[in-house]
C-alpha cells in the first residue's frame, strides 16, 4: 500500500477495515485494560499468530516482516489478572524522591547505620537484576499477549525504583554503600531459557523471599523512612508474586506435563542458593547486617539470630504457600536441602 | 534419627568441606546426635554456613559474628541531602563523594553496585557495556526523577466519559493512526528492554532512566489502544514493519540510539504538533502527556549523542550510517497510505478536506525533519545528505 496524499494519490482502503464498532465503556475505576478487552479484541486461546510487531486485534499486514522468535501459545506466558496488576501498577506508582519521610533519619548507633546500609547495597544489587530479567525477556512475549508485556514495563520501573530507593538509603544517613552482598543465585535468573522457568525463579522463589523479609520492614527498619521503604517496596513485590503465582497457576493448569520441568528449574534453584535470587541470606554479610537489625545491636545479636531464624522460617512457610496455591504443593516432598531445615515439619 | 538406628556414614570430603567452613571437629556428629537430618547438615555445608553460627546454631550460645563488612574500605561519611525540596531526596542528591564519579570505563563484571566493596569469586553477569561514553548523560539523574514526578495513568487521567461520537471517517483515521503508534511504542520498549541486561552496574542512573522510557512507551502503546477501542472504531492496519525491524538488528547500544533518534525526534514534532489533528479534550491532552514523556527520551538522546561524539571523535562518520538506514525506512513508511493517510484526513478535517490535509501534512513532514536536523545539530552533529526521501519534503516534492 503506497500513496502520497500530499500529492493527491489516495489509497483509503484502510477505511473499510472495521466491521465490529467497539466502544469500550469505562469502569469505576477507569477505562482499564480489563474494559477494553472485548469483542475481537479480547485475549483468547487460539488466535492468529505471525511473531510480526502487530498487536493484538490489528488487521495483519500482507508482507510484514517478522521480528524474531516469540511464544506462539498464550499458555507459556500467560497470567489470569495481569491487566489488573497492570493497572494497579500504574495506579500504585510511588516516588522514593517525595514519598519516603527522608525527613525522619537520623543519626543512629554506627552499628546499626553499617547494618542497614550493608542491607540496602545488597538489596540494590538483587534489584538491579530483578529490572535486567523483565527486559530480557519482552521481545518473547507475542503481541497477542501484550498485556504481560506491560506488566513486566511495570516491573522494569518498579525494580529500578528500588535499585534507587535502597542506594538512596544507603547513601542518604552519613553511611554509605558497603560489601557487595548479593552473592549465589542472580545469575540463575539471567540463565532462565524459558519465560516459565524465569517466572517461577523470579517472580514465585525470588520476590518470594524478598517480599517477606520486607513485611518483616518494621522489625528491620531502625527509622520511619526505613520502614516505609520496606513497606513500598513490599507493595510492588507483591504485584510481581501475583503474576508469578497466577502464571504457574495457568501453566499447570493448561499443560500439566509440564510439572516435573517446573520442579527441575526449583531444583537447580534451590540446590544453589539459600534465598534463590533473592540474595544469598547465608552470605555473613547479610546474615549479619540482618541478624543485628532484627536483634537491635550487637550486644543482642544472638537475638537477632532467632529472629532471624523465624524469618527464614517464614520465607520458607509463604514460598511453600504459593506454590501450593499455584497447584504445585507437592513441592514440599522434594524441598531442596538449604530450604527444608526452615519448613515447618 | 529413630532410637538404635545406626549413625548415617560421614565422608571424609564433607568432613574436610566442614573444616573448610571453619566447623569444629565433631560438630556434625553432634547435629546428628540432636536430632538434625544428614540433609539439612550438607544444606548447611551447601551454602556456607560458616563454623561459629552453625555451633550457634546448635549450642543457642551467644553468636560471635566476624562483622567484617562493616570494616569494608568504601566511603564513610558522606551524606546525600535534597537540593531541591520540591523535588525531594533525588538520584543525583546522592551522587555524593565518590558515589558520584562515574568511571570512564567500569571494570567490574558483576553485579557488583557501584561504590561498594567486591566481593572476591563472585560470577560474571554478561554485561557487554562498560564505557561510559556508549550510555552516559549527565542528565540521565534528573531525567529520571522527572519521569517519576511527572506519571500520569491512561485509566483515570484522561476523560474517557468526555467522548462523543465522530463522523465515521475520522473515528477511522484515529483508530488507524493509534493502531499503527500503539504498536510502534511497544515494540521500541521491548526494543529497548532487551538492552538493560547489557548495561553495567557503573551506569546505574542510566539504567533508571531507561527503565522509565520503556515504562512510559508501554503506557503509551496502553493510552492509544484504548483511545482506538473507546469511541465507536475499533484497531486498524497493523504499523509498516521496516522501521521497527532496523532498531531489533542493531548490533551495538549507540547502533541503536542513533536509529532510534530518527524516529524519537520526528515522533516528539508529531505529537508537539497534535493541536492540528486532536478532535476533542481527551486527545488534546493524550498527546500532550506523551510529547511529554518524549521530551525526556529526545533530551537523553541528544545529550547521549553529544557525549559519545566529544568522547569518541572517530566514530562520527560512522552514525551517518545507523541515521540513514532509519531516515530510509522511516521515508517509505510515511509513504505508506495507512500512515499518511490518516493525518491527511485528520488534518483536512475529513474525506472532503484531504486536498488541505495532503498540504497540511507536507508542512508537518518539513516540519519533523527540520527539527529532527535540529536535534542532531543540538548534539553537534550535522547531517550533511538526508536520505532523498526526506529531503523532497523540505524542498516540496514529497512524492519523489
Amino acid at each position: 500500500m503506497s500513496a502520497a496524499p500530499e500529492t493527491g494519490e489516495l489509497d483509503l482502503s484502510w477505511l473499510d477495515l472495521y466491521d465490529e464498532p467497539t466502544a469500550a465503556e469505562p469502569t469505576n475505576k477507569g477505562l482499564t485494560l480489563e474494559a477494553i478487552d472485548i469483542g475481537p479484541y479480547a485475549s483468547r486461546d487460539e488466535a492468529p499468530r505471525d511473531m510480526t510487531s502487530r498487536l493484538r486485534g490489528a488487521k495483519p499486514r500482507e508482507g510484514a516482516l517478522r521480528q524474531g522468535l516469540s511464544y506462539q501459545t498464550r499458555a507459556d506466558v500467560w497470567a489470569d489478572q495481569c491487566r489488573s496488576l497492570y493497572e494497579e501498577a500504574v495506579q500504585r506508582q510511588w516516588s522514593s524522591a517525595r514519598d519516603i519521610p527522608w525527613d525522619t533519619l537520623h543519626e543512629l548507633p554506627d552499628e546499626t547505620e553499617r547494618a542497614m546500609c550493608q542491607l540496602s547495597t545488597m538489596l540494590a544489587e538483587v534489584e538491579f537484576i530483578a529490572g535486567d530479567v523483565p527486559g530480557q525477556w519482552l521481545p518473547a512475549i507475542s503481541g497477542e499477549e501484550f498485556e504481560v508485556g506491560l506488566f513486566l514495563t511495570t516491573q522494569i520501573m518498579d525494580e529500578a525504583r528500588h535499585a534507587d530507593v535502597f542506594r538512596k538509603r544507603a547513601l542518604a544517613n552519613g553511611g554509605g554503600m558497603l560489601a557487595q552482598g548479593a552473592a549465589l543465585g542472580l545469575r540463575n535468573l539471567l540463565d532462565a531459557k524459558d519465560f516459565t522457568e524465569m517466572s517461577v525463579l523470579m517472580h514465585v522463589q525470588a520476590e518470594g523471599f524478598v517480599q517477606s523479609m520486607f513485611r518483616m520492614g518494621e522489625l528491620i527498619g531502625p527509622t520511619q523512612a526505613d520502614k516505609r521503604i520496606f513497606r513500598m517496596a513490599a507493595q510492588d513485590e507483591s504485584r510481581h508474586l501475583a503474576f508469578g503465582v497466577m502464571h504457574l497457576k495457568h501453566v499447570l493448569t493448561e499443560t500439566p506435563e509440564r510439572r516435573e520441568e517446573i520442579h527441575h528449574y526449583l531444583d537447580k534453584a534451590e540446590g544453589e542458593a539459600a534465598a534463590g535470587g533473592g540474595g544469598d541470606v547465608t552470605f555473613p554479610p547479610v546474615f549479619e547486617s540482618l541478624a543485628l537489625l532484627l536483634g537491635g545491636g550487637k550486644g543482642r545479636f544472638d537475638e537477632g539470630i532467632a529472629k532471624l531464624l523465624l524469618l527464614r522460617k517464614r520465607q520458607v512457610k509463604e514460598y511453600l504457600h504459593r506454590l501450593d496455591v499455584a497447584g504445585l504443593g507437592d513441592r514440599r516432598e522434594r524441598l531442596g536441602p538449604a530450604l527444608a531445615q526452615f519448613a515447618d515439619a | 534419627m529413630a532410637s538404635g538406628e545406626a549413625p548415617p556414614e560421614i565422608t571424609d570430603s564433607v568432613r574436610q568441606q566442614a573444616s573448610d567452613l571453619g566447623w569444629e571437629d565433631g560438630l556434625i556428629d553432634r547435629a546428628l546426635a540432636q536430632g538434625h537430618a544428614l540433609q539439612v547438615i550438607l544444606g548447611a555445608l551447601q551454602t556456607n554456613v560458616g563454623g561459629a553460627q552453625a555451633k550457634a546454631f546448635l549450642d543457642q550460645e551467644r553468636s560471635n559474628p566476624s562483622l567484617d563488612w562493616m570494616t569494608a574500605p568504601t566511603e564513610w561519611g558522606v551524606r546525600g541531602t535534597p537540593s531541591d525540596a520540591e523535588m525531594g531526596l533525588q538520584i543525583g542528591d546522592v551522587m555524593v563523594g565518590s558515589y558520584g564519579e562515574i568511571p570512564d570505563v567500569w571494570t567490574n563484571r558483576t553485579e557488583i553496585a557501584r561504590g561498594s566493596h567486591p566481593a572476591e569469586g563472585q560470577e560474571d553477569m554478561g554485561y557487554t557495556i562498560f564505557e561510559k561514553a556508549i550510555v552516559w548523560t549527565d542528565s540521565a539523574p534528573s531525567l529520571y526523577e522527572r519521569a517519576i514526578r511527572d506519571r500520569w495513568a491512561a485509566a483515570t487521567d484522561l476523560g474517557w466519559r468526555s467522548l462523543e461520537a465522530l463522523p465515521d471517517e475520522i473515528e477511522r483515521a484515529i483508530c488507524q493512526l493509534l493502531t499503527e503508534q500503539s504498536e510502534r511504542a511497544y515494540a521500541e520498549a521491548t526494543v529497548l528492554g532487551r538492552w538493560l541486561p547489557e548495561i553495567s552496574y557503573g551506569f546505574v542512573e542510566v539504567k533508571l532512566f531507561l527503565g522509565s522510557v520503556i515504562y512510559d512507551l508501554g503506557r503509551h502503546a496502553e493510552a492509544f489502544r484504548k483511545r482506538a477501542l473507546a469511541n465507536g472504531g475499533g484497531l486498524g492496519l497493523q504499523a509498516p514493519s521496516h522501521f521497527i525491524r532496523g532498531a531489533i538488528e542493531a548490533r551495538t547500544f549507540p547502533e541503536l540510539m542513533a536509529y532510534l533518534f530518527v524516529q524519537d525526534s520526528t515522533l516528539l514534532t508529531l505529537f508537539g504538533a497534535a493541536q492540528d489533528f486532536a478532535q476533542n479534550q481527551l486527545e488534546r491532552d493524550l498527546y500532550r502527556f506523551v510529547a511529554a514523556d518524549r521530551e525526556r527520551i529526545m533530551e537523553y538522546q541528544i545529550d547521549r549523542l553529544s557525549s559519545f561524539l566529544e568522547k569518541l571523535p572517530d566514530r562520527r562518520a560512522e552514525q551517518n550510517r545507523y541515521l540513514r538506514k532509519a531516515e530510509v525506512r522511516l521515508a517509505r513508511e510515511w509513504r505508506d497510505a495507512a500512515v499518511s493517510e490518516p493525518l491527511a484526513l485528520l488534518l483536512g478535517g475529513g474525506e472532503q478536506g484531504l486536498a488541505a490535509g495532503g498540504a497540511a501534512l507536507t508542512q508537518l513532514r518539513r516540519r519533523q525533519i527540520e527539527e529532527y536536523l535540529a536535534h542532531l545539530e543540538s548534539a553537534g552533529f550535522t547531517r550533511e545528505r538526508l536520505h532523498s526521501g526526506l529531503a523532497a519534503y523540505l524542498e516540496g516534492e514529497p512524492g519523489a
